[in-house]
């Protein structure tokens, strides 16, 4: 019998992906089919050009006037539209003195929403950090055509670290703190407000045998949207760590994730399961109250995860690469929904959530399939809403067999030996017990 | 239970006994294979038979064809369409990253990669090629070849320093690839090309190494430089590797030296042969007979000497096998891979990466 490697990809619901290449181009991914759509390069902005390679983007993601921040390779940040692609405003690096070094790349890029609800589309803010550690805020207005120049505030400069690269750096949901990370440097946080360093963290101690992991965080993000004092972060030494201001400097908690450094992160919108993506191209969902993993995300990718992204609403996760494909993953079953292959390697990748499916009404005029389709749609999202009850209640009791069996542990610890292994166990768990409370629900 | 009846019955029932085996056997044919037969005997026994049957409907079925070519030449009729036969490469698996010829994205992430520069012969190929840290007998011997072949190559001691140390000493140098050999029980086994500024490491297991002295009638190599071959590197990432191998060689060869170096990809193995080659001017008189018959119309065009080209391998030989392609320079610990061959991506035997 010769086998087939026909994956049953079950297609994808209706959604919208912006990705984002080495060479500069952007691609716009859609599925428009209401059941099992099969997810396609709608449209390409931008010609390639290696100098053009994105290295940083950022997206206000609303219905009324979304803005997309793309930062280059050659440290200019297109500001678009992610509608249909048109710049709106250019920023080249003017002000900085070490543009002369090709290094100083833009690694961080963060568009502030919030502020913006007043002025429409007229200006925008943005916080762009570059590998040297320069970050910036600046507002940019824009001039009423697009080919006019933007009119530029003043930027507030300052920076980040002294020494080291800076790889990673992430502002929370509320937009009043910002974290910076990277290569010998240990996490920062920073308050936008009156820019003060708040918090930094602090390497975990030497191993048994006594040997010291040199700092280098490759990933981090926080933990929940309204919540900044939370955060985690990947090393380079293939470690997941989670980070808790309020409660001590060293990781909470730490887990080691296969043999290649984590290269990329994200948070569920529950607020405790992670994403990692690894640089050989494995992924996996953490639980990280428990820093138990809920398992794998397997599907023949083969090349280094750069980004991976949840969808706001749909459950769905996107990871892209160094493969050059664009995998969407269903988050339960943990199932690759569809691939779509790009032809270069993706940088990052966006979802744009405010995408509602009317292109297909429009250009296949027959209500009669369409009523069908809805009817057929109608019972299977009661059905989804029904497996979610399941699941919930099952990640209820599993949270139970384990507070079980930790206990147990523990008390078996206290009776016998006391080592600093278990002394580690019971911060450990005495964190856990901190991180369960403020969850409420389940 | 044939060789039962066989012994207890007379010599004279034989010949009726062998008539009725053989029916026998026809029946089981049809109805139950050979390895259902647990006597080990008798099973290989029938077991011999079909194949001898087997082998013999071939070379029928062989007769009849060349029968029917010959007739259909003699009436001037067109010969019989030849069957292809299927193998798992022309009946391989759909696969969207096949390079095309039309895509423009291609060329443009090809003028942006790392071996761009060497190939527009901006920049000369410089090789450095060194050891794992132990290395003896067929080792040294193949690495002498591998400076034979490769042009502008120069060897050095591995000694004891770390192979980031050496990358960081070739950049400085202005080499452009680095080559490492690795071997385990005095024999290679593993080849790493490292593109040097920045390019991608490709980690190659090596295997069915022979050296020049092993090989019949070897020739040996001038100093030209030569030129290269490289089939069926089709997909993005053969495409890839396909490149990095050509940025080991210089892009202006001699053709004088009528030396070739093919790299073949053929189910994701790289075949690497070293050919010397030539053109011999040959009577037709064998041919004529044979060309006759081919076509009628060309065999009086053709002069009475024909140009015939030769082939006298010298170098080694031996197979590659792409086991990962890393982005950057050789770094295990932080490493980012292009692409890492893992085994749930085995699944058919019909699939290919290259």
């Amino acid at each position: 019998m010769p086998r087939t490697t026909t994956l049953e990809c079950s297609g994808c619901p209706p959604l919208r992906a912006l990705t984002f290449d080495a060479l500069g181009l952007i691609k716009v991914v859609e599925a428009r089919d209401v059941q099992r759509g099969v997810p396609q390069v709608v449209e390409r902005w931008g010609d390639p050009e290696s100098a053009k390679c994105v290295t940083a983007v950022s997206m206000i993601d609303r219905s009324s006037h979304p803005l997309l921040a793309v930062a280059r390779k050659n440290n200019r940040i297109d500001v678009l539209s992610p509608i249909n692609g048109d710049v709106q405003a250019t920023i080249s690096d003017a002000h900085d003195l070490n543009i002369i070094s090709e290094e100083n790349n833009i690694v961080g890029l963060h568009l502030f929403a919030k502020q913006n609800l007043e002025l429409a589309s007229r200006d925008c803010t943005l916080l762009s950090c570059t590998t040297k550690g320069n970050a910036s805020i600046r507002s940019v207005e824009f001039a009423d055509s697009s080919t006019g120049s933007s009119c530029i505030d003043s930027p507030k400069t300052w920076n980040v670290c002294s020494g080291g690269n800076i790889l990673c750096s992430k502002v929370d949901g509320n937009e009043n703190f910002a974290l910076f990370g990277g290569k010998g440097v240990e996490i920062n946080i920073w308050d936008l407000k009156n820019f003060t360093k708040i918090w930094n963290s602090k390497s975990p101690p030497k191993d048994s045998l006594g040997i010291f992991t040199p700092t280098w965080f490759t990933s981090a993000t926080f933990l929940m949207k309204d919540d900044h004092r939370k955060f985690v972060a990947g090393t380079n030494s293939h470690q997941v760590r989670l980070y808790d201001i309020s409660a001590q400097r060293r990781p909470v908690l730490s887990f080691d994730f296969r043999e290649t450094s984590i290269k990329a992160l994200a948070e569920d919108i529950d607020g405790y399961s992670i994403y990692v993506g690894n640089g050989s191209g494995d992924m996996a969902s953490f639980d990280i109250r428990t820093g138990k993993m809920l398992g794998c995300f397997s599907g023949k990718c083969s090349g280094s995860i750069r980004s991976i992204v949840r969808h706001p609403d749909l459950p769905v996760v996107a990871s892209s690469g160094l493969d050059s494909y664009l995998r969407l993953w269903d988050i339960k079953t943990r199932q690759l929904l569809s691939a779509v292959f790009l032809k270069q390697p993706v940088m990052h990748v966006l979802f744009d959530s405010n995408f509602i499916v009317n292109g297909p009404c429009k250009e296949q005029t027959q209500p009669e399939i369409m009523v069908s389709e809805e009817v057929e749609v109608s019972p299977l999202k009661r059905k989804k809403t029904s497996r979610n009850k399941e699941h919930m209640i099952d990640g209820s009791e599993r949270k139970k067999r384990s507070k079980q069996s930790k206990d147990r542990k523990n008390s078996e610890e206290n009776d016998g030996h006391e080592n600093i292994a278990s002394r580690d166990k019971k911060s450990k768990s005495a964190s856990k017990k901190k991180n369960k409370s403020p969850i409420p629900g389940l | 239970m044939g060789g039962k009846r066989k012994k207890s019955d007379g010599d004279e029932a034989e010949e009726a006994e062998s008539s009725m085996k053989k029916s026998r056997i026809k029946e089981k044919k049809e109805q139950l294979l050979p390895s259902m037969i647990k006597n080990k005997e008798k099973r290989s026994e029938v077991h011999a038979k079909l194949k001898r049957q087997k082998k013999l409907d071939k070379r029928a079925k062989a007769k009849a064809r060349d029968a029917a070519v010959k007739r259909a030449l003699d009436l001037g009729e067109e010969p019989p369409e030849k069957k292809v036969p299927r193998t798992i490469e022309n009946t391989r698996e759909f696969d969207e990253t096949v390079c095309r010829p039309d895509d423009e994205e291609l060329f443009a992430g090809n003028d942006a990669d790392e071996f761009s520069s060497i190939l527009n012969q901006q920049q000369t190929p410089k090789i450095l090629i060194t050891t794992c840290r132990f290395n003896s007998t067929r080792g040294p011997a193949f690495i002498s070849e591998l400076v034979s072949v490769i042009p502008n190559a120069h060897y050095f001691k591995r000694g004891t320093y770390d192979l980031k140390k050496i990358v960081e000493y070739a950049k400085n140098k202005d080499f452009t690839s680095v080559i490492v050999v690795h071997t385990n029980r005095r024999e290679p086994d593993a080849l790493l090309i490292i593109g040097v500024p920045s390019g991608p490491t490709a980690h190659f297991k090596l295997s069915k190494l022979v050296l020049r002295k092993d090989i019949k009638n070897h020739g040996t190599p001038t100093s030209h430089k030569p030129e290269l071959v490289l089939n069926n590197f089709t997909t993005r990432l053969g495409h890839r590797v396909g490149r990095l191998i050509q940025s080991l060689f210089p892009q202006d060869p001699e053709h004088k030296g009528r030396r070739v170096v093919t790299f073949h990809n053929q189910r994701d193995f790289i075949f690497f042969r070293h050919h010397r080659y030539i053109f011999e001017s040959k009577e037709v008189k064998k041919v004529e007979s044979k060309g006759k018959k081919d076509k009628d119309g060309k065999s009086e065009n053709v002069p009475e000497h024909k140009t015939v080209a030769r082939l006298q391998e010298c170098g080694p030989r031996f197979t590659l096998k792409l086991i990962t392609l890393q982005h950057g320079t050789f770094d295990t610990k932080g490493g980012e891979y292009e692409w890492v061959h893992k085994p749930e991506m085995d699944t058919s035997r019909r699939r290919f990466f290259l």
